[in-house]
């Protein structure tokens, strides 16, 4: 008898701790994000909708943003838009893409317009919405925005045949600062 | 020229009974009539006035924010061209575009509103030449964005400027389409102003004719009413004056001969003193009804009414008239059905009534010397119930079918009675009438020329409760003195 019990007391613990294991399962998958995933967003490179460019790779986009091309395809001259410095999205564009800091990316500039190497001068904007906003009015301009930041007033183009959305795409910033 | 004014005469006389409700009529169908006109003008130039409020003056008004709309686009454009910063430029840019929006839903709601092909092909045109300058000044803006001020000054001189022109010369000839539509339409408000001062004008002035025209129908209808009363009231008096000198003249002559021992005999002084009697009993007759009439006139009589056999009131009568009859040497014939119920009425008054009659009868019955008087129960004309007549008949000259309206009216005397000079004072068939109306009967007359006439009395039969009753007193109304 005693044996009897001590089994059924086995078998409903077992059936509880199966429970309890599949309700955690089914909670940590839906409801809890994973916070290394979601705290970081991609960094869109946006260029005005009539623009033809759909794809560029790295090294075109290094040499865009460093100023050693003027136009595009189409014969438009090429605008560069920078956020100002200090913004995360202008450090993950030196640091991806110019693979330069600050000091070397004003250097590089004041050197390239003095020796006239360097054709374009970007422009500086303070927020993500001015960027969006200046894409839109010039049609050879070129700047970023977070993947949030996005709308259709804009166009983002892949890099290295990769969207901002797909998988193994480069550019990543990190989340604002709350203030 | 006589036979329009006799025409308008008669027509008078006729209208002249009902004078104050014609006139109250007349005037409140004018009063209606313009009323109806002005409410219908004042109706029309408000919806004038509305129309060309919501046509016209709204859609200047709208033209002119459009004006105010386009020149801020351009403006704004320049604006960015003040500055390097290019935050600053965005901003200026914004407002631009939000102007162009504007523009372009004002463009939106007058091609819907437009009816006119003109309007409509302006329109199209205005919608056409903004597209093209928004597309120069899209170029400029990115021109200043990427910093190149010289080669946005450039795209603006050589294609901003003139398309813009272009704009401004479309919303010109638009806002002169609506200062065309408001002139037309405060023309046509204009008119209609007029009209309606023309027609007012015209209405009272057809109010005020009409007006006269009744006052002056009325004076004419009365002074027509008084002449004719006039009349009546001098050939009564000629009459009267006839009718008491004659047997005044007997009486005299008869005295004097009395007086100047002319007479001699017991039989001649007999014959003398009824003569004068005769006389007497004359000008007492004539002046029994002249009395009886002015008190019908003032309606001072008061009846006692009690129910009645017939053939009691008409043997009253015969009795009355009996003297008469038989001195002229007449004959009456006298027929009562039997078993006749009573009738209300006022015994005196009645006989008077048929006295009238019978009188009238003698008078104007010529030769055929013969008068019938017959009482039967008969179905009531204007009652549901039954009535009693009696009617008093004779052959004589009857009455001209144009004098039968009038032979109830006092004084009224036939032409052709007064041509054969048959003596009377045109008071017995008034005196008839009113005394059968106090009693609540009525009085008709069929008559043909050279055949005759028949003068019927109708009474309402009591009803048995009534019948009973010993007497009543009548409300006061005109009638004969008891």
């Amino acid at each position: 008898m005693r044996r009897l019990a001590g089994l059924l007391f086995i078998l409903v613990s077992a059936v509880f701790s199966i429970a309890a294991l599949s309700l955690g399962f089914a909670l940590n998958s839906s409801s809890l994000p994973e916070p290394q995933i979601a705290s970081e967003q991609n960094l869109a490179v946006v260029v005005n909708l009539s623009n033809p460019v759909q794809n560029l790779s790295m090294p075109e986009l290094r040499r865009i943003f460093l100023g050693e091309r003027s136009h595009w395809p189409n014969g438009r001259r090429i605008t560069l838009v920078m956020m100002e410095p200090g913004q995360p999205e202008r450090a993950v564009v030196l640091r991806d893409i110019c693979q330069m800091n600050e000091t070397d990316f004003n250097n590089h500039f004041l050197h390239g317009v003095f020796t006239g190497e360097v054709l374009v001068s970007p422009k500086t904007l303070a927020t993500p919405v001015g960027v969006r906003k200046f894409v839109f009015n010039v049609p050879g301009a070129i700047g970023y925005l977070r993947v949030s930041d996005l709308d259709p007033s804009v166009k983002a183009i892949r890099i290295d045949e990769r969207g901002p959305e797909d998988k193994g795409y480069r550019l990543h910033v990190p989340p604002r600062s709350s203030k | 020229m006589a036979g329009p004014a006799a025409l308008l005469d008669r027509v008078l006389a006729l209208a002249s009974p009902y004078n104050s409700s014609l006139l109250l009529l007349i005037v409140f169908l004018v009063v209606t009539v313009v009323g109806l006109f002005v409410i219908r003008d004042l109706h029309t130039t408000n919806v004038e006035a509305q129309k060309m409020y919501a046509g016209s003056v709204q859609g200047l008004q709208r033209i002119g924010e459009l004006q105010y709309e386009v020149q801020e686009t351009r403006r704004s454009t320049f604006y960015a061209l003040t500055t390097n910063d290019s935050n600053l430029q965005l901003e200026y840019a914004d407002q631009s575009r939000e102007a162009d929006r504007l523009v372009n839903e004002g463009i939106s709601e007058y091609l819907r509103q437009a009816r006119m092909p003109h309007e409509i092909e302006v329109g199209r045109r205005l919608q056409l030449d903004w597209s093209g300058y928004l597309g120069v000044r899209n170029e400029v803006l990115a021109s200043i964005l990427e910093g190149s001020t010289k080669e946005a000054v450039n795209l603006d001189l050589k294609g901003g400027v003139p398309s813009f022109e272009r704009v401004r010369q479309d919303l010109q000839e638009i806002k002169r389409l609506y200062d065309g539509q408001a002139s037309q339409q405060l023309a046509n408000v204009a008119a209609t102003s007029r009209r309606t001062i023309f027609r007012l004008i015209g209405v009272l002035g057809i109010t005020l004719a009409l007006a006269s025209a009744s006052v002056w129908a009325i004076q004419r209808s009365k002074m027509l009413g008084a002449i004719q009363l006039a009349k009546l009231q001098m050939e009564f008096v000629a009459s009267v004056s006839h009718e008491l000198r004659t047997p005044l003249a007997v009486i005299s002559s008869a005295a004097d001969n009395i007086a100047d021992g002319l007479v001699g005999g017991k039989d001649q002084l007999k014959s003398y003193g009824s003569a004068i009697q005769n006389q007497c009993r004359q000008i007492t007759e004539l002046v029994n009804q002249i009395l009886l009439f002015a008190s019908t006139k003032e309606g001072k009589n008061r009846y006692t009414l009690r129910p009645l056999q017939v053939s009691r009131i008409i043997d009253a009568v015969l009795d009355n008239t009996a003297e008469l009859v038989q001195e002229i040497g007449f004959v009456i014939e006298r027929r009562i059905e039997s078993g006749l119920p009573c009738v209300m009425g006022d015994l005196s008054a009645l006989s008077q009534c048929l006295q009238n009659l019978i009188v009238n009868a003698v008078k104007y019955s010529g030769e055929s010397r013969w008068i019938g008087i017959h009482a039967f129960v008969h179905d009531s004309e204007e009652r549901s119930s039954r009535e009693i007549r009696i009617t008093v008949q004779d052959r004589g000259m009857g009455i001209d079918r144009l004098e039968m309206p009038h032979i109830f009216e006092p004084f009224f005397r036939g032409a052709a009675v007064t041509a054969a000079q048959i003596h009377g004072t045109g008071l017995g068939l008034s005196l008839a009438k009113s005394i059968a109306e106090a009693m609540g009967a009525t009085l008709s007359v069929v008559s043909e020329l050279a055949v005759g006439s028949i003068f019927t009395l109708h009474l309402p039969i009591v009803e048995k409760q009534e019948s009973e009753m010993a007497s009543v007193t009548s409300k006061p109304d005109p009638s004969i003195r008891t």
